[in-house]
């Protein structure tokens, strides 16, 4: 007995000695990729922030494009773009989106459920330049004119399958039995799917849709043959002039809509093939604005979903 | 039921969710859209009588990049002319240019490519108008093989036509190769014993239309066995020493990256990346620099090579001054059917304005293209002159 347990000890020490130097060089070798992963992130944000930042001023924001050599100019038509581009595909995705997802998720065994599933992943993975040339032959040229609304509707193509799968996700983890208890209650379907289901489900739901609209706001492919660009885009313009001219409101967001439009990458992408030395400076200030739009969208998202969770919770 | 309770709540969350904007409303809002706010102004407003608004006649335009930092600004320019027109031009590429003014969906289009009779019969009554002319040229990086002396200022290397097609041709491989160094008697001693890196383009494109062109024309040999067009299979390639890169930027930044190395770019990329370019002995055997005068030297040695649709060949000029490796570039457009007459009308006289106007021409001189020497230009005035709008010309 006594000659045994020393030697047990012995043993377990050195069992434990490896498994800590184990433990402890794994750790470190996750570290050391951790960080790894995130070198890249940061050195991206770092880069853009260096050699964007220089050109970024209020005017940036509040002017239309200068010709090259010419003081200032700003890319106010490509953000006017971005957002009512983003704007016009999140009106366009949303609805036809979640409600898929409800379908999907409520009848995920039927032909149908499983049709839209597969033609989901089957969306998500197709290049962004085949939904625009499908935008292209689609509405563009058969209205014979490039539109923000022909970009919007590509840029609704693009989120579909985000918004489809996270909203049914979401929808899913909500539990049976808050809905079973709903229809004890007497309630009909609709009812719970509207006012028990979906707003248990929503916060997750809006998650998929700002990171759907992030995504959309940094594409450039599809815009190429559905929006075009446009560096005389100006809203307020458009707007002065309808009001000057007794349009109504529809026919100012029409005139607004329908025609070509520019958005931040696409603004981007064009000026950095540029031979100017200006315009490549002005397309890394692009890069940090959309990188700023991009990062503040997912921060918004989580931090909206917080808020709204210790709400629900408190 | 339980199904028929779905469709109610599908029906009920579509028609409360999203309200008037359905998705399905879009594509038949966009045509109908247009000709509701564009000609509903045509006849009110008598086309002499009050001003029309500003910015009220959009004019659409998309094509070739080259020519994309002067039209940018002459479409900027000109809202000082006429307030009424905003001109849009978006550099989608020469191909796209010309698809989209066949599919119709621009009002005129760029292109540094000539279109093809496939492409005439398919745009029914396309016409094309030099608009301006540029110049490729050879960028070079080579690590001089002793340094210069400190205050001596680098020549300029100097090639002639038949070396050019050698380097691309895999024939000559060297720096220091005797064809060389005997255009380059100031550069003995400093041209290295390395091979050169030959870079062209990997994506189709106009300025590689441009200098295959000028290849094909300088050797017979190259025009039989590679030939000319937007893409070609590069000899140098299947030697190994060749490198292919996207687009004018990319051949600038992989010549600039690479030592002993050669590329061919549109003259402004090589000015504003401030890279040596190339001196060119000229089909008339004297050395020439690529500058808007050896340019417009060649488009007047061309000025009587129009054919019938008005596009030329203007690659290896006879004259003493001219450049050799220089191409057109031109705008697209409908002759007889543009339905908006006064749309016509405004794009026209835009054209018009920008081959005309003295500052236009300053401007598009200062950022390094050529313009029109007269009596090209009076050619192309005369053919705007010709395209009718509804049976009427446009132009009065």
């Amino acid at each position: 007995m006594t000659d045994v347990q020393p030697q047990l000890t012995v043993n377990q020490a050195a069992l434990r000695a490896r498994r800590k130097a184990t433990s402890a060089l794994m750790l470190s070798l996750t570290g050391v990729m951790t960080l790894l992963a995130v070198v890249p992130l940061l050195s991206i944000i770092g880069y853009v922030v260096y050699r964007g930042g220089k050109s970024l001023d209020l005017s940036f924001f509040t002017q239309l494009p200068k010709p090259l050599g010419m003081e200032g100019g700003g890319v106010l038509h490509a953000l006017e773009g971005t957002i009512v581009m983003t704007t016009l595909a999140a009106i366009f995705a949303t609805p036809p989106g979640i409600l898929a997802a409800f379908y999907s998720a409520y009848h995920p065994n039927t032909p149908l459920g499983v049709a839209l599933r597969f033609s989901t992943d089957v969306l998500s993975g197709v290049p962004s330049i085949v939904i625009g040339l499908f935008g292209y032959a689609v509405i563009v040229v058969p209205a014979r004119h490039y539109s923000g609304l022909a970009g919007g509707a590509a840029l609704a193509i693009l989120m579909l399958p985000t918004i489809i799968r996270t909203a049914e996700e979401m929808l899913k983890m909500v539990p049976h039995s808050l809905r079973e208890a709903s229809l004890a209650l007497g309630a009909p379907e609709w009812k719970t799917a509207l006012s028990v289901v979906f707003p248990a489900a929503l916060n997750g739901i809006i998650t998929g849709f700002l990171l759907a609209v992030a995504r959309a706001a940094g594409e450039t492919a599809p815009l190429l043959f559905t929006a075009l660009g446009n560096e005389r885009y100006d809203v307020g313009m458009i707007i002065r002039n309808g009001v000057a001219q007794n349009q109504s409101v529809l026919q100012i967001i029409g005139r607004i809509v329908d025609q070509p439009v520019d958005s931040l990458p696409l603004t981007l992408w064009k000026y950095a093939q540029q031979p100017y030395p200006e315009r490549i400076e002005q397309s890394w200030a692009i890069a940090l604005v959309l990188m700023i739009l991009v990062l503040a969208l997912n921060i918004f998202a989580r931090l909206w979903v917080e808020s709204r969770k210790r709400r629900l919770q408190g | 039921m339980r199904k028929i309770l779905f469709v109610l709540v599908a029906v009920a969350m579509l028609l409360s969710a999203c309200g008037g904007a359905q998705p399905t409303a879009t594509p038949t809002a966009a045509p109908t859209a247009a000709p509701t706010t564009a000609p509903a102004a045509v006849p009110t407003v008598a086309p002499t009588a009050t001003p029309l608004p500003p910015g009220s006649i959009q004019i659409n335009g998309a094509g070739a990049t080259f020519p994309l930092p002067v039209y940018t600004e002459w479409a900027y320019a000109y809202q000082y002319v006429d307030p009424s027109v905003v001109i849009n031009y978006q550099g989608i590429g020469s191909g796209g240019g010309k698809k989209a003014i066949i599919d119709g969906t621009v009002d005129f289009a760029g292109s540094d490519s000539v279109l093809k009779d496939e492409e005439y019969q398919a745009g029914k009554d396309l016409q094309m108008y030099p608009i301006l002319a540029g110049a490729v040229v050879v960028i070079y990086n080579i690590n001089w093989a002793q340094p210069f002396p400190a205050d001596a200022k680098i020549p300029t290397l100097v090639l002639d036509r038949q070396t050019l097609v050698d380097i691309y041709s895999a024939k000559i491989t060297k720096w220091n190769d005797p064809a060389i160094l005997a255009l380059n008697p100031d550069l003995g001693g400093y041209l290295p014993d390395a091979s050169i890196t030959v870079v062209h383009r990997s994506d189709g494109s106009g300025t590689t239309e441009i200098f295959t062109k000028a290849l094909s024309a300088f050797s017979p040999e190259w025009k039989t066995n590679v030939g000319a067009g937007a893409s070609v299979q590069w000899p140098v390639d299947k030697a190994g020493n060749g490198v292919g890169s996207k687009g004018n930027q990319g051949v600038a930044a992989a010549v600039q990256n690479t030592p002993n190395s050669l590329g061919y770019v549109e003259l402004s990329y090589a000015v504003s990346n401030k890279l040596a370019y190339a001196a060119m002995r000229n089909k008339a055997g004297k050395v020439v620099q690529a500058d808007a005068a050896s340019v417009q030297s060649a488009m007047a040695d061309f000025a009587g090579a129009f054919d019938a649709k008005l596009t030329a060949n203007i690659v290896d000029a006879p004259g003493e001054g001219s450049w050799p490796i220089v191409g057109y570039t031109y705008l697209i457009l409908h002759t007889t059917s543009m339905e908006d007459c006064l749309k016509a009308r405004k794009l026209l006289e835009y054209i018009r304005w920008s081959l005309t106007d003295q500052g236009a021409g300053k401007r598009a001189a200062e950022l390094g293209y050529a313009v029109l020497p007269p009596a090209v230009r009076d050619n192309v005035l005369a053919k705007l002159g010709e395209v009718t709008c509804k049976g009427q010309p446009v132009l009065k």
